[in-house]
């Protein structure tokens, strides 16, 4: 009992902040969950802000947190489509072709017209980048090829704009054949292979890490002038203020109510997660989380590092 | 000069006129939160009755995860089942249409709709999972529509009300608006969009109708570059950049007063990328950029600051203020050189 | 006496029937909706060069001496300026009632009532009838013709400039499972051919760039005119336009994938001529239900045995010549008109025998 009450002292704020995730190894699943919920759900004045969640974003102890609880939320979803996600991981491209729900439906017949590349905008930025090549692949269904289109950065390139989707003169959706086919190397860790994949690490804990913990992509202080210095000083100075500005104008910003930057009550962040986890997207994740800790072995990093390292590469 | 594709569209969508379920923008949210309340400002204006959350604890809005899904984050499946909690939720109000904030949701709600109806056996599946996950059922949307649409289709409603029109209110020159449509709204579901993808009318309708000019360029229907992945990781973020400069450079030939947008990424990099090309090109284009609610905003009237929100924007709007004759007061701009008792006030 | 032969459609096939079931003896009936016989060829600025040369410098010339010949044949009547409205009866006594209130009694009924150019307006992404520097290929044939509004310059219409720079756009309507229309219509790649090479041969220093598929100049002779062109300096650019954009100056911005070099593409022209496709003729829905006969997925009108009777339509007694099938050369409508001609008259002898 006395130990236990040394310990929760031991666990409450700054001291965990402050700490990497290998630094955080000996903490229970338990323990760090409920630590960081803690933390995140404390008030401050009323109707202020929740004071905590600006220094819980994007932290080590997030990242942490995040990969022990989806770890154990894949675990205790036996959803058929996690399944489905698992067995597919082991399968050759060309199966996942033809089953992904997606891919499946994404190309019918290719006449290599070209008009799908014409109005690309990545095509013109991109000199090696050629999405009618992409679709060449697939259909020619050759498991080589695939896998090498999958380990390669032009995979990366496809802005997912769509221009291309209402010209096609056969009606394919290149667009949604690369999204596809984006997951699936991600699965087979074929991303590990490319720059421009292994950034994928980067954004599973910028966008999903988002997602997660407030059931929204972004979080207003993601976007900040330091990670945004192309914004200009007039942002800079906007976002210095921001929280004032955003209780100005109607929005949210850590607390209860509408529109941007709110904090959901936790019974809907239940329920978001719960339909992620149905949706065999924790698969990716966990995935991912597997990928990231072998190649940052092979790296001689650690997992923070490694994460660090793969947003700035190119 | 061509005043291009200005005729009304031959196919007009089907838009509700009434009773929305508001799905909110993460990136409105981040970064320019008052284009988005501004839409719920706009529907009250109107009459219209409109919910943007459930009443319970498990019934709030959250994202329909399509920047996660473009980055290639998110399962279908999982796509799947958080749209339709969302339409469950809105159910919970009473609520058969859903209007989105932003135009990837537009077509990740319209993507949803398309694979559940074309896929066989599916809807069942997806109403189980959506049942084992959280104990709700699967409800199809009779209209998914985006916030433009209703701006389009009450477009002249709203002319009636405005104080301010697209003109220069010295000369009596109509504006030149440079119309900047989303690609997910226009290019994903063609057929789901007024005018389709070449031709799309959802913002030329309002520019007209509230005095201004249309502007054809060469660009003009080329993507803003955000591409998801591409602006999210800064070492990708030049193409961004190579996308607003290509547009604006083709742009400029025609002089435009403004850069209309109805999406939240295009609303965010045309206007903020324009600081960066200034730097590393040294050309200053200096065109603002708005969205239409923000743009209806200032012509009817309401606060630029306290309401409208343009200190979020990069380029400043206030020389097209003046262009137009409103008034604003300069020291509004930022808070933390006012006391809090003045902002208490304002509010 | 026989019953005449309707032949709905005065066009060269229409003409054609009507001459070869004069030389057999039958009578025939030439029924045209417009005022003036010859149809679309009239306005060609030049056919195909081809092995023997007939010696016509342009289409008119051609269609006026079929008209020649059929004003001259006294079992010819012609009937302008009307249409047919209904269809009485069966073969081989038909009535078929005439817009202007008349019954003609018919032993057989030919459609050769051609076809209609498919309408890129439709199409808002070439700028078709908004950038008034992109023009149709029918436009273009006119406008390369001697007898046409600038005596067979090519102008930039915004301007009235000579155009250097002239880009052709293959499959504009066709090839397109999008827009509902599948199939090829087979003639284009090679008029568009014909028209690039005309126009190189009269001005060396132009910049004619084709944009294609593939190259279907299929026929006896045009895979050779197509040699040629490319060898009077016609470009050949693999890939389907996507877009074309107005510049400043008007001038057109064409943009293209240039397949064949995996690059984006893109250049600026004076004027851009888009080589539609075929479309059935303008009433093909009225005269498929007047007449009682089917039609093909493609909207054209439909035979009743492939190979064996590949110009009976789905029902006795009526008959198929020309483009009212889909889009052919001008000898292959002169040939289906023949063949008609010998079919229906074989039939109609069985008939009254």
């Amino acid at each position: 009992m006395n130990s236990d009450i040394k310990r929760s002292e031991q666990m409450f704020p700054a001291a965990l902040l402050a700490k990497r995730s290998e630094e955080l190894k000996d903490i229970s699943d338990n323990e760090l969950v409920q630590a960081y919920e803690s933390m995140r759900d404390e008030e401050g004045a009323a109707g202020a802000a929740f004071p905590n969640i600006k220094r819980l974003y994007g932290t080590a102890l997030e990242r942490e947190k995040d990969r022990r609880e989806i770890r154990g939320q894949a675990e205790h979803c036996d959803g058929e489509t996690q399944k489905w996600y698992e067995e597919a991981r082991n399968a050759p491209c060309t199966w996942w072709l033809e089953n992904h729900l997606v891919a499946k439906r994404a190309l019918k017949s290719c006449i290599g017209c070209g008009i799908c590349t014409a109005r690309c905008p990545a095509a013109h930025y991109f000199p090696e980048y050629n999405p009618r090549t992409i679709v060449d692949a697939a259909l020619a269904k050759n498991e080589d090829r695939l896998v090498e289109l999958l380990k390669s950065d032009i995979l990366w390139y496809c802005g997912q704009c769509a221009s291309c989707k209402p010209k096609c003169s056969r009606e394919n959706n290149l667009m949604g054949l690369i999204s596809s086919l984006r997951f699936l190397a991600q699965l087979k860790g074929y991303h590990l292979c490319s720059v421009r994949g292994r950034q994928q690490y980067a954004m599973r804990h910028l966008c999903g890490g988002n997602l997660w913990n407030r059931a929204c992509t972004l979080y207003f202080r993601n976007v900040d002038a330091e990670h945004h210095p192309d914004f200009g000083p007039r942002y800079a100075r906007y976002h210095a203020e921001v929280d004032d500005q955003m209780v100005r104008l109607g929005a949210s910003p850590d607390r209860p109510g509408p529109f941007g930057g709110r904090k959901l009550p936790p019974q809907t962040i239940a329920e978001f997660r719960a339909c992620l986890a149905a949706g065999g997207t924790l698969v990716l994740w966990n995935q991912l989380e597997q990928w990231a800790a072998e190649d940052a072995i092979k790296k001689g990093l650690s997992i923070e590092e490694y994460h660090d390292r793969v947003s700035r590469e190119g | 000069m061509a005043i291009a594709f200005n005729a009304l569209p031959e196919v007009i969508k089907e838009i509700p006129e009434n009773d929305f379920f508001l799905t909110p923008s993460c990136i409105l949210g981040a970064v320019n939160p008052g284009t988005e309340i501004l839409i719920g400002r706009i529907y009250d204006l109107l009459g219209l009755r409109w919910r943007a959350a459930g009443d319970r604890a498990e019934s709030q809005c959250t994202c329909c995860t399509g920047f996660s899904s473009h980055g290639d984050l998110i399962s279908i499946e999982s796509t799947l089942l958080v749209a339709a909690r969302l339409w469950s939720v809105a159910v919970e109000l009473g609520f058969e249409n859903i209007a989105t904030a932003c135009v990837t949701s537009f077509a990740i709600h319209s993507e949803c709709l398309e694979l559940l109806k074309h896929e066989p056996g599916l809807e069942a599946r997806v109403d189980r999972w959506l049942q084992q996950a959280c104990g709700r059922r699967l409800h199809i949307p009779k209209h998914v529509v985006h916030g433009s649409d209703i701006v389009w289709r009450y477009r002249d409603a709203l002319a009636q009300k405005l104080r301010y029109r697209l003109v220069d209110h010295k000369t009596g020159r109509p504006l030149r608006v440079v119309d900047h449509v989303g690609c997910h709204y226009a290019k994903v579901f063609p057929e789901k969009s007024i005018g389709g993808a070449e031709s799309c009318a959802v913002l030329t309708g309002p520019i007209l109708a509230w005095g201004g000019e249309t502007v054809d360029y060469p660009e003009r229907r080329h993507c803003c570059g955000m591409g998801f992945r591409q602006c999210a990781m800064r070492p990708n973020r030049g193409y961004t950049m190579a996308c607003v400069l290509k547009k604006l450079e083709s742009m400029q030939p025609w002089e435009p007063d403004l850069i209309l947008t109805n999406c939240p990424g295009c609303n965010l990099f045309l206007d903020k990328e324009q600081w960066a090309i200034r730097e590393i090109t040294g050309t200053e284009y200096n065109i603002p950029t708005l969205s239409y609610s923000e743009l209806a905003g200032l012509l009817l009237g309401w606060d630029p600051y306290d309401v409208v929100g343009i200190q979020c924007h990069t380029v400043p709007i206030e020389p097209f203020l003046d262009k137009i004759g409103i008034p604003y007061d300069k020291s509004k701009e930022w808070i933390t050189n006012q006391s809090k008792e003045a902002l208490r006030e304002v509010r | 006496m026989t019953k005449p032969v309707c032949i709905i459609g005065g066009g060269v096939a229409g003409m054609q029937v009507a001459l070869v079931l004069s030389s057999l003896a039958v009578p025939s009936v030439l029924i045209e909706r417009s005022p003036t016989l010859g149809g679309r060829v009239t306005r060609l600025s030049k056919t195909f060069p081809f092995f023997n040369d007939d010696g016509f410098n342009d289409g008119k010339e051609f269609t006026d001496s079929l008209e020649r010949d059929v004003r001259a044949a006294s079992l010819v009547s012609v009937r302008c300026g009307t249409t047919v409205t209904a269809l009485h009866g069966d073969f081989p006594n038909f009535t078929v009632e005439l817009a202007d209130g008349s019954h003609i009694p018919a032993g057989a009924v030919v459609v050769a009532t051609g076809f209609t150019a498919f309408d890129p307006t439709s199409l808002p992404e070439y700028g078709y009838g908004v950038y008034p520097n992109v023009i149709t290929a029918t436009e273009l044939e006119w406008m390369l013709n001697p007898r046409g509004p600038t005596g067979g310059k090519l102008v930039r219409p915004s301007d009235g400039r000579p155009a250097e720079r002239l880009a052709i756009v293959f499959c504009v309507g066709s090839r397109n499972k999008r827009i509902g229309a599948p199939f090829c219509s087979r003639i284009c790649c090679s008029y568009s051919t014909k028209q690039a090479s005309t126009v190189m041969e009269r001005n060396p220093k132009a910049l004619v760039a084709c944009f294609y598929m593939d190259v279907r100049t299929y026929d006896r002779g045009f895979e050779e005119m197509y040699s040629l062109a490319q060898e009077r300096g016609v470009r050949y650019i693999r890939g389907r336009v996507s877009m074309c954009r107005q510049l400043p100056d008007n001038s057109i911005s064409v943009r293209a994938e240039n397949t064949l070099l995996n690059r984006p593409f893109s250049g600026e022209f004076d004027l851009v001529s888009l080589s539609t496709g075929m479309r059935p003729c303008e009433d093909v829905n009225h005269l498929a239900t007047t007449l009682g006969i089917t039609r093909g997925p493609d909207g054209f009108f439909l035979c009743r045995e492939w190979f064996r009777h590949p110009h009976d339509a789905t029902r006795d007694g009526i008959f198929l010549a020309g483009c009212a099938t889909g889009m052919k050369p001008i000898r292959n409508c002169m040939i289906d008109g023949a063949a008609v001609a010998a079919r229906v008259t074989a039939l109609l002898r069985e008939a009254n025998a």
